[in-house]
């Protein structure tokens, strides 16, 4: 017993050295990147000088019930810079006026196009083309979640790129043409995609940016430092690897002929954004082509986050069940026989292990410290120790997400504002992300025990929108 | 039950670590705060600063002699240049180069070849910019080091800072790179040659396509849109009759003009690549007439979704075929989708777009 005892104790502590070790060293890798980053901002803030050759872009719209806001969604992507685009809105089935209000405000009639179906996915009812943009399409079908719209959207679209995006993503003028730079770059690129900010408590007209501001909800708040953390040095230090294994399904730039081939969006899948990046990996790994998928730190794309418990928890369990799906479907990444390269054998075991069923044992790990405290196997002191040095582990990563915040960025420029933040860095490591970790155990078990996925609503409020 | 775990020596080692982290996350605090006075100092002084060149830089494109700019500090002169590159972006002729007369007059073009030595890669971009900018010949063999020799970024900076200051000559040095380094962008490059012009890279174009490098001559028929048309056609199509090469025979098939080449257009309606019987599609409704029917129309039974679709387009296009022809024709299509396909090309003819006020 006593053994057993002390086994599990130098488990949960060799889990805890290693995970934090790991976001130390991904912080360590997003330096350079950051810094480099810098360095050309002189020159990619020069005006832009289009030539004719950049990659023409579908931007791939997947409607819901977006009766309210989608016109105007439309409106702000029709004023993307950019030389050459397409919008196509699919509506998903919306059991609301999504279709009607599309129609109204694009005067929109049905045409006789002819579909090309490469990806399997539910039928399609009518296609509209628009009388007052002849870059707007919407394609009206039968309801099937958000990866089979994008499926569809993708077997309409016109343009050897394209890019999967949420209806309410609020992007700057010049989100496309950052994202899209990659492609222009590295002929091997077949992904891109960008920093996800939180947009509550910010100025948007129109669908567009205007001034950043912090949020007044402390629950927003709270998840302004957990995105600083998860795309600073979570996404970047992957993205020096090479190992990028998510984009968000926000805002992200794909070459098609790649997403066909790999057999585009898995419809069954509730973390469809992951799902795809994870076996586009695996399936160019599989056929020995050079491929590279890029990340763009720059602040490019603007979402509303939860401000409320409850939504929040239902976000969080529905990535969590995301992620895990995402990396059992592609096992094989890591038994690419030596081929797996960075995404296989660093990024794909880090994530099966503290992200996947990291908040297992974590979870399990407070529960059985707490429980050798409370029968006296662990004295106070050391029950204190354990606490005090996750506590400031925790406050030392995210400390240093706002330093990458300060030195790239400078997002907040106001001192009360950093004074904000790091207040928040602090009291986010007490409860805050052990409650998020409970939420992802909640996740794991659902996914485990194979519950079915569904599109993923939340509750926006969009207060901040003028 | 004694104690299982840990030590009294393992506990302190937590504290220690725990203290330890706390500890670099307050020198990090630190590191924040003194990164946000300095910029803010910066931004202060680049502030109380701006408005005065700002003056000075528009006052210059005009006459750049009566200016007056105000000495500039060492820290505030990247700043500077950055402004003054934005300026030079958006400006042409005669008015940028008198902002390179106020750079000159001021002995700011010191600083500018100091910057391209600078071991720091951002002053060095800014350096590299403006020389192009200012034509500095005296940049010239570093910068043409860096366009060989440097990497992605910097080479292609360095690149287009020799074409600013001596295109024809710097298309000679360069004219590998431009067809072989894949990570020089088409699009980049294109930027570049749109602003030089027809008259300066047509020649360069023309020496460039008549050696047919083996390596990177599917880039160099993409530039070549920014020549001269009647010079590059001659070439171009050409090449029809005598390559296989993919790029070069879309490249080929852009260019055919007149009945001559219509055998190498329906030549390459057959080709297994269906990029290059989609470009056939495009130049045989193009050039072609009546006789291109057959063709067309077994194009429109293509199984790739663009080759039908340009086939359709350009039935709707050909020379003496009249719009209740083309209704005929696709009612009596056999194959369903060719028939759909024609049904979208008419209804595409017949779109009547609303403008908008």
């Amino acid at each position: 017993m006593r053994t057993f005892i002390l086994g599990l104790e130098w488990f949960f502590l060799l889990y805890f050295v290693l995970i934090n070790v790991g976001y130390i060293a991904l912080n360590l890798l997003a330096i350079p990147s950051l810094r480099r980053k810098t360095a050309l901002r002189p020159l990619e803030d020069l005006p832009p000088v289009y030539s004719g050759f950049e990659p023409p872009v579908s931007l791939l719209v997947p409607a819901y019930n977006e009766e309210a806001t989608i016109a105007s969604s439309v409106r702000s992507l029709l004023q993307l810079d950019y030389p050459e685009f397409e919008i196509v809105v699919i509506n998903d089935g919306s059991k609301d006026g999504t279709l009607e209000a599309l129609k109204q405000a694009f005067q929109l009639e049905g045409f006789p196009e002819v579909y090309w179906r490469r990806i399997n996915a539910q039928p399609i009812r009518t296609i509209y083309h628009s009388r007052t943009h002849a870059n707007l399409r919407v394609i009206d079908k039968v309801n099937g979640g958000k990866a089979d719209a994008l499926n569809v959207g993708i077997n309409a679209s016109r343009f050897p790129l394209f890019c999967a995006m949420d209806a309410d993503s609020i992007l700057q003028r010049d989100s496309l043409r950052r994202v899209i730079e990659p492609f222009l770059d590295d002929p091997t690129a077949i992904a891109s995609g960008g920093t996800v900010r939180i947009a509550n408590g910010c100025t948007v007209s129109a669908g567009n940016l205007e001034r950043v501001e912090l949020p007044r909800n402390f629950l927003a708040l709270l998840q302004i430092v957990e995105y600083l953390r998860a795309f600073l040095f979570g996404r970047m230090g992957w993205a020096t690897i090479d190992a990028v294994l998510i984009i968000s399904g926000a805002f992200g730039v794909f070459r098609k002929d790649a997403v066909v081939e790999a057999g585009g969006y898995k419809a069954d899948t509730i973390g469809e954004d992951m799902e795809l990046i994870v076996r586009l990996h695996r399936v160019m790994r599989a056929r020995g082509e050079p491929y590279k998928i890029h990340f763009v730190p720059d602040p490019i794309c603007w979402t509303e986050a939860p401000e409320s418990l409850a939504v929040l928890k239902g976000q969080r369990i529905r990535w969590q069940r995301g992620l895990c799906e995402s990396l059992h479907k592609n096992r094989d990444l890591l038994k690419t026989h030596g081929a797996g390269g960075p995404p296989g054998l660093l990024a794909y075991p880090f994530f099966m292990v503290f992200e996947c069923y990291g908040p297992l044992i974590e979870v399990a790990g407070y529960v059985f410290m707490t429980a050798m405290f409370l029968v006296g196997q662990i004295s106070g002191l050391a029950f204190g120790a354990f606490l005090a040095l996750a506590f400031s582990l925790g406050f030392l990563l995210s400390v240093s997400a706002l330093l990458l915040e300060e030195y790239a960025f400078h997002l907040y420029p106001r001192f009360s504002q950093m004074g904000m933040l790091i207040c928040v860095a602090i009291a986010e490591n007490l409860g805050y992300r052990q409650l998020v970790t409970y939420w992802r155990l909640i996740g794991l078990t659902r996914w485990l025990r194979g519950a079915r996925s569904t599109w993923g609503t939340m509750t926006r409020k969009g207060s901040w929108q003028k | 039950m004694a104690r299982a775990w840990p030590s009294d020596a393992e506990v302190a080692f937590a504290l220690a670590v725990a203290l330890g982290a706390l500890a670099v996350a307050l020198i990090l605090l630190v590191a924040i705060a003194l990164m946000r006075h300095v910029r803010r100092w910066r931004m202060e002084r680049i502030a109380g600063a701006e408005n005065g060149w700002r003056d000075a830089l528009s006052e210059a494109t005009e006459d750049p002699h009566d200016t007056r700019l105000a000495p500039i500090g060492r820290l505030e002169m990247p700043a500077f240049l950055v402004l003054w590159n934005h300026f030079q972006e958006s400006l042409k002729g005669e008015a940028a180069e008198r902002l390179g007369v106020l750079l000159t007059l001021n002995g700011i073009d010191r600083h500018v070849l100091r910057y391209i030595r600078k071991r720091s890669l951002r002053l060095r971009l800014i350096g590299i910019t403006a020389a192009g900018h200012l034509r500095e010949q005296r940049a010239w063999g570093e910068l043409e080091r860096l366009a060989l020799h440097g990497g992605s970024i910097e080479s292609f900076a360095a690149a287009r800072a020799l074409l600013r200051i001596e295109p024809r000559r710097a298309l000679e040095v360069l004219a590998p790179a431009l067809s072989g380094r894949e990570d020089w962008s088409l699009a980049r490059i294109g930027s570049i040659f749109q602003e030089l012009g027809p008259q300066v890279v047509t020649g360069p174009l023309v020496t460039m396509l008549l050696k047919r490098p083996k390596r990177g001559l599917n880039r160099i028929v993409k530039l070549a849109r920014f020549g001269h048309r009647d010079r590059i056609s001659t070439i171009v199509r050409g090449w029809l009759g005598s390559s296989d090469e993919m790029e070069v025979l879309i490249a080929g098939l852009d260019y055919v003009e007149d009945d001559s080449d219509l055998p190498w257009a329906k030549g390459a309606a057959r080709h297994v690549e269906w990029r290059v019987r989609m470009a056939a599609a495009k130049a045989l409704g193009r050039i072609g007439g009546r006789g291109e029917l057959a063709v067309l129309l077994e194009l429109l039974r293509d199984p790739i979704w663009w080759v039908r679709y340009h086939a359709a387009q350009s039935l709707t296009h050909l020379h003496g075929l009249e719009p209740h022809e083309l209704e005929t024709l696709r009612e009596n299509a056999r194959d369903a989708f060719a028939a759909d396909m024609l049904s979208q090309a008419l209804a595409e003819r017949r779109w009547q777009p609303v403008r908008l006020t």
